[in-house]
């Protein structure tokens, strides 16, 4: 029972960090329907600027090397921060990446390679400021806070609820601010037919920048606490997860919400039981699912099929 | 500055550019190709370092070894491709492209996982066929010239103009009469095809192979190829997997800065020429230039329509 309790609370949490990936994957490609591939860079970003604002040291291989803040900020504070700069850049590659090919109307495709170029590039600037080396976000930062709890028998990581929680908020809000105010219809306006969402009256392009600004907050803070509970693995440990958080979205249908949590949640507990001795398929397992479903049900879990315009 | 190892590398890229093209002239964005260049490249590791029948009695790896591998990845690939495509090809846009990329890494974990397919370690010693660099450049600019060459007839016969029709527009296409199943998949089975070939020489030119080879940065890097190149001919490919692979050995004397630009100009590329190096409005500047030259032959390619 422990153990069962132990793999779900650990397939949860996992799931719920891919779920926080693939909101801002969603969150972009439902206004623009392009993926936004620099999107596990900035999520890297976000871990690193996180690790910085707690006052961590770079180490010897970067150009920054010994460089520290003269601050050391509380977590939260940091991550939040980590968070809003994480958005910034996020904006910074809208306005260089995507606005000028929008502009022209160009094919989407070539969004995908231009975000490709920021996310290599963004990559590179991180290892050349501060090296290669993984770093480590001691989860003594957050003070006060035990390492570990017990709950119904299993031993539960303090990181992982913590994870399980922050994602539940943000997904909460969200969805509220989505469906519930003017400024959420007026982004699903933009979703539906940019050009009509503009000649009623709605701002599409400053409704892409908030779009764009929230997915980079999302991943930010994603990246920050995966950087806590994990380590920062090197400027490319974002690429992974940012591939996970693409098959997430897609297995829970593209552009929705709900489905991007729920997809996080199926490919997060998968991969936690999948058994000790066979750990290396575990992408397999997940990978797999995503193909199924993919054959079965191409507009994903909880997808909308749209009508062929002809 | 180039010498004949970047030279090879650069036919390579050459090579993965058009495996990736083949699918997108019918509108296909197909991201298998370094799915299919793993297994030609396990295919040939394994085959070359573990059957000693092939090795023959000289001490060079025998050309004909190589051949034969070489039809064997054809012909595994194009087996695979055909039975993958089948299913995969009633996807559309992204929904296909994800699929591919799950193919992908389920292909480089399901390696990593199996020692008997070289494992995380890979497979070390692959004999090499040549002495001296310089033949595997010859080779392999014989394997492009003979590609492009293919590519070449296909988009002036019948089958290029139907995948171009479902480019542009699956429906009508259809509807013209087109069996545009078919055509994709013949555009998937040839990609995968031309993926597995390149494996091949890939697996001896690099002397050692291991399932990192066929990753996702793979599948966007030879996607880049396409894009920065044009899709609109066999030639954009070629010519964007030549400057794309040759970029960032070039850039070397700037050290750290070198990758950084590579992503600019990835980046910056697409914004410049939307259309690709080889734009449509190139070609048309060519094509007038080559019926000047050669009056009398008219260029059927030339009546060919495209997007307004």
């Amino acid at each position: 029972m422990a153990d069962l309790v132990q793999l779900l609370l650990n397939g949860l949490s996992t799931g719920a960090m891919y779920a926080l990936f693939a909101l801002g994957y969603t969150l972009v490609f439902s206004v623009l329907a392009v993926i936004k591939i620099a999107h596990g860079a900035v999520f890297t970003l976000g871990a690193y600027f996180t690790f910085l604002l707690i006052g961590g040291a770079v180490g010897a291989n970067g150009l920054l090397s010994g460089f520290q803040l003269p601050f050391a900020l509380p977590f939260w504070l940091a991550l939040v921060l980590a968070g809003l700069a994480a958005a910034a850049v996020a904006l910074l590659i809208e306005r260089v990446a995507f606005r000028p090919l929008r502009q022209r109307g160009a094919d989407p495709l070539l969004a995908l390679i231009t975000s490709l170029g920021a996310g290599v590039v963004l990559v590179n600037l991180i290892q050349l400021l501060v090296g290669a080396e993984s770093y480590a976000i001691p989860t003594t930062a957050l003070a006060g806070l035990p390492a570990a709890i017990r709950l119904l028998g299993a031993q539960v990581r303090t990181v992982q609820l913590l994870l399980l929680g922050v994602a539940a908020v943000l997904l909460i809000a969200l969805t509220l601010w989505i469906e519930g105010s003017r400024s959420g219809k007026a982004l699903r306006a933009v979703a539906e037919d940019a050009t009509t969402a503009q000649l009623l009256g709605i701002p599409s392009g400053r409704m892409i920048q908030i779009a764009f600004g929230l997915s980079g907050f999302l991943s930010g803070i994603a990246g920050g606490l995966v950087g806590l509970s994990v380590s920062i693995a090197g400027p490319y440990f974002g690429i992974g997860y940012g591939l996970k958080g693409l098959g997430v979205l897609v297995l829970g249908g593209l552009g929705s919400v709900p489905g991007a949590v729920l997809g996080g949640l199926i490919i997060g507990l998968a991969e936690a039981y999948v058994p000790a001795d066979l750990s290396g398929y575990r992408d397999v397992v997940a990978y797999g699912i995503l193909f199924a479903v993919l054959l079965l049900r191409p507009q994903g879990l909880l997808g909308r099929v749209l009508p062929t315009k002809v | 500055m180039i010498d004949a190892s970047l030279l090879t590398q650069m036919l390579i890229g050459a090579l993965l550019g058009l495996s990736v093209y083949l699918p997108l002239r019918c509108g296909q964005l197909s991201l298998a190709t370094p799915g299919f260049y793993a297994i030609g490249g396990t295919l040939a590791a394994l085959l070359s370092t573990r059957v000693s029948a092939l090795g023959g009695s000289d001490a060079a790896y025998p050309l004909s070894s190589v051949l034969l591998e070489m039809a064997l990845a054809a012909l595994l690939c194009g087996v695979l491709a055909t039975g993958i495509g089948a299913v995969v090809l009633r996807l559309r846009g992204v929904y296909l492209a994800i699929a591919t990329i799950a193919l992908v890494e389920i292909l480089r974990v399901t390696t990593l996982n199996q020692e008997a397919l070289g494992g995380a370690v890979g497979i070390f010693g692959i004999p090499q066929p040549f002495n001296d660099p310089g033949g595997y450049v010859l080779f392999t600019l014989m394997l492009v010239a003979a590609i492009c060459w293919l590519c070449d007839r296909i988009e002036r016969n019948r089958l290029g103009r139907a995948m171009a029709a479902i480019r542009d527009d699956e429906l009508a296409a259809a509807c013209q009469g087109i069996d545009t199943e078919r055509t994709k998949l013949v555009a998937f089975v040839l990609s995968a095809v031309v993926a597995g070939l390149v494996g091949v020489i890939s697996a001896h030119f690099l002397n050692s192979w291991n399932a990192r080879l066929g990753n996702f940065d793979a599948s966007i890097t030879t996607l880049s190829y396409v894009v920065f190149g044009g899709s609109r001919t066999w030639a954009g490919p070629v010519l964007g997997g030549l400057v794309l692979t040759a970029l960032p050995e070039l850039l070397r004397p700037i050290g750290d800065l070198r990758l950084i630009v590579f992503g600019l100009v990835i980046l910056v590329g697409p914004l410049l020429l939307p259309q690709g190096l080889i734009s449509p409005q190139l070609l048309q500047v060519l094509r007038g230039w080559l019926q000047r030259w050669r009056p009398g032959q008219a260029d059927p390619a030339t009546t060919q329509g495209g997007k307004p």
